[in-house]
């Protein structure tokens, strides 16, 4: 049993990026300079998060941890039960939500970038595009955050840790530290 | 799950998204809609200043204006419904 990095550190510099990017995006909604910066910051990361997704190395891309529905629905039921299954990577439900997001804050960049251009700017429908693919989000992220508190909870890891500072799980599949700088508080009790 | 943090996200989301009923950059002084001139007066003047306007709501008692101005620049600008006169926009 070892310590895996599982993000790497462009990844997780992608992430806090589209964090603040996308919250900062929220918080200015009324609009503004700020505002359209951040969606243009927005409308970067997830592209590049999406280049790296189809063609990245491997834990990085979609087809390494977005499941088929069925088997998600399994995930969702089992989870219901409490008996669900670590996975290392993103686990079932947390992978449709990294969809969900990206392809929201995707929408709702595109709309508000094409709303400034002299062709479509004063245009009702798009301005109302762009509020109804931003404003689930206000419910979506902390739902997100939920999501991996709760599944911290459950498999004793600290998943937020990971994400933002060191990338590392712990697997039993690895016999070699991969140079974790993890102490030995982070290490969770046996798996379940 | 902790109840805390449930809260905790509860208040998030309420305190993010509940202040959008005030989204506009002025209100109007203007009376019953009877007393207010046709939005289709306002696009005239415009269009003879050299706007192109592109679509004209009502926000805070005004009439909102999304054009073209005679410059080539997109404006989001107000006006007095009674008036016609420009309404100066508080800074965002």
């Amino acid at each position: 049993m070892a310590w895996v990095r599982v993000w790497p550190k462009w990844q997780r510099l992608l992430h806090a990026g589209l964090a603040l990017t996308m919250v900062a995006a929220l918080g200015t909604y009324e609009g503004g300079r700020l505002h359209e910066l951040a969606g243009y910051a927005v409308l970067a990361l997830v592209l590049l998060r999406l280049a790296l997704g189809f063609g990245g190395p491997m834990p990085a891309r979609f087809t390494a941890f977005v499941r088929a529905p069925l088997v998600t629905w399994d995930y969702a039921r089992a989870l219901w039960q409490r008996r669900e299954a670590r996975h290392l990577n993103h686990n079932p439900l947390g992978a449709w939500m990294v969809v969900v997001l990206l392809s929201l804050g995707a929408g709702a960049a595109v709309t508000g970038a094409l709303y400034l251009t002299d062709r479509f700017w004063g245009e009702a429908w798009l301005i109302a595009a762009h509020a109804l693919l931003a404003w689930p989000l206000c419910l979506l992220i902390p739902l997100h955050l939920a999501g991996v508190i709760h599944a911290s909870r459950r498999h004793r890891e600290n998943l937020v840790g990971a994400m933002w500072w060191h990338g590392c799980k712990l697997d039993e599949s690895w016999d070699s530290a991969l140079s974790c700088p993890v102490g030995r508080r982070d290490q969770p009790s046996a798996h379940e | 799950m902790n109840r805390r943090i449930q809260g905790l996200l509860a208040a998030m989301t309420i305190s993010v998204c509940t202040s959008v009923s005030a989204t506009g950059l002025a209100t109007c002084d203007s009376g019953p809609k009877s007393g207010w001139q046709p939005i289709e007066k306002l696009e005239k003047q415009l269009t003879e200043r050299g706007w192109a306007v592109r679509r004209v709501k009502q926000d805070g008692g005004c009439y909102e204006v999304y054009a073209i101005d005679d410059k080539g620049q997109r404006v989001e600008a107000y006006f007095h419904p009674v008036t016609l006169a420009p309404v100066p926009t508080r800074p965002r």
